[in-house]
């Protein structure tokens, strides 16, 4: 075998071993908590490729380490390959505007069975709260 | 990065100048959304801190801060705070622009009308917001910062709220399997299954297995060696099967961070910096990396287990038959 066939033969030889290697590591995710994850905003930005470089760098390096945010960035990009040639929307007919709770009640209906403005705006319990908006802020 | 729970800062005084203009260009565009300019200001100051401020970025100039707030998209925020407000006029503008496209995003990823349909107006409720937290309603419009366009951000929430959805059915598929019917999944391996040569039988068990244990060890060096850009090339062509085309599609912006810190050396960006990123360039950057983890696992292998020239060729071979079985793999590290 000469010298760059058997450059070659190592080059296809670490490519299969490194796709083994990735695809074995891949379920290891060392990032364990759910809050450290990329919320949708950052993720959507980042496969949109609307951050700059200072912006994608912490993006980039938590998605080497997590496998989760990895996957989902994954299904990011194959669905806005998918939707690329969507043009943005189309000039407004002028209409009347409908009421929002129009719009809502009839989603509401379908999703309780009910249209009762109440379900939008409900109290819960502050402890409850608190824990939901923590969730929520992160 | 993850969103800061602190106290938006404030912004740099130098920065109340453009804040005007944007909120003055935002309701001339819109004066109907109801926004005040204390709310749009707010909204920014959050942002700031999120992807300017934040502790994994450090301090920030106010150049930086400008620069920022002049890459928001302005106009789409402006509109997800009047919807997060409830504003009529806010919503009936949102619906008549993205529901249709919404509905299209849904279709495609569900698997059936009924659960497209489903998805939407579960996404419309969250929109809206059905949580009172300090006497105000909590809408998910709040957290869109206008980094992205809204459609994108759109295409994210539904994505997630369909993956919430699978997750909550009692026929419960997990992750992979719902989105593998979404993706066109297949692993990247152009190669036949290696077979061990003929010298195999030579090499006895206590043998393979000093082998095997250099060969991940040095792999593994080899790649947190490299670069996070290289790292994340290798993860979505190998680990997430993406195709070149996709990931194409991910550096198509002349601006993308990822194609500057891939083109940083070549001559070809100083010459053409906005030339279209073919799959032939992400095959070459893939090439590139492949090399530059050739040469440290190598290196590793002789260096720090003093293997000669032959046995470096029995390591990738045994890599390549090991490590498609992930338990050896999980054994091997964690053992
Ligand atoms: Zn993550």
């Amino acid at each position: 075998m000469n010298n760059k066939e058997h450059t070659n033969r190592d080059e296809q030889l670490i490519q299969n071993a490194l796709g083994a290697f990735l695809r074995a590591r891949n379920g290891l995710s060392n990032v364990d908590s759910e809050s450290q994850h990329l919320d949708e905003d950052v993720l959507s930005a980042f496969v949109e490729g609307s951050l700059s470089e200072s912006e994608a760098k912490p993006v980039v390096s938590h998605m080497a380490d997590c496998g989760y945010c990895l996957h989902v960035s994954a299904e990011l990009i194959k669905l806005d390959l998918a939707f690329a040639d969507e043009a943005r929307p189309a000039a407004l007919p002028e209409a009347e505007p409908s009421k929002v709770s129009e719009v809502l009640g009839g989603i509401l209906s379908r999703i309780f069975g009910t249209n009762d403005g109440a379900v939008f705006a409900h109290e819960e319990k502050s402890e409850d709260e608190n824990v939901d908006a923590e969730k929520e802020d992160e | 990065m993850t969103p800061e729970k602190e106290q938006p800062q404030t912004l740099p005084d130098s920065c109340e100048g453009i804040l005007n203009e944007l909120y003055a260009a935002c309701v001339e565009q819109a004066p109907n959304f109801g926004v005040d300019s204390e709310t749009l200001c707010e909204s920014l100051r959050k942002s700031v801190q999120k992807f300017v401020v934040g502790p994994s970025n450090g301090e920030a100039t106010e150049a930086e801060i400008e620069k920022f707030l002049k890459s928001v998209k302005i106009g789409e925020l402006f509109l997800a705070l009047g919807c997060s407000i409830g504003n009529e006029r806010a919503w009936w503008e949102f619906d008549h622009q993205h529901r249709a496209y919404l509905e299209r995003v849904a279709r495609h990823l569900a698997s059936s009308d009924l659960n497209a349909q489903e998805v939407v107006d579960r996404v419309y409720v969250e929109l809206y917001g059905t949580r009172i937290v300090d006497g105000r309603r909590v809408s998910k419009f709040a957290n869109y910062s206008g980094k992205g366009s809204i459609r994108g951000w759109l295409r994210t929430v539904i994505w997630h709220s369909l993956v919430d959805m699978h997750r909550a059915s009692p026929d419960e598929v997990s992750l992979d399997e719902m989105t593998e019917n979404v993706g066109e999944g297949h692993a990247h391996s152009s190669f036949s299954e290696t077979e061990l040569g003929g010298e195999d039988s030579m090499i006895d068990e206590i043998a393979k297995n000093r082998y095997r244990e250099a060969t991940v060890k040095s792999i593994e060096s080899a790649f947190s060696g490299l670069e996070d850009h290289e790292k994340l090339l290798l993860l979505y062509y190998h680990a997430e099967n993406l195709k070149l085309r996709e990931i194409a599609r991910l550096v198509e912006k002349p601006e993308s961070p990822l194609r500057k810190w891939f083109q940083r050396k070549s001559a070809r960006r100083k010459k053409d910096p906005g030339s279209r990123i073919h799959e032939s360039t992400i095959m070459r950057w893939l090439e590139k990396t492949y090399k530059k983890v050739l040469q440290t696992f190598s290196a590793s292998l002789v260096g720090d287990f003093e293997m000669d020239e032959k046995e470096v060729e029995i390591c990738l071979e045994l890599a390549t038959a090991d490590l498609a079985n992930p338990d050896i793999y999980r054994n091997l590290v964690t053992g």
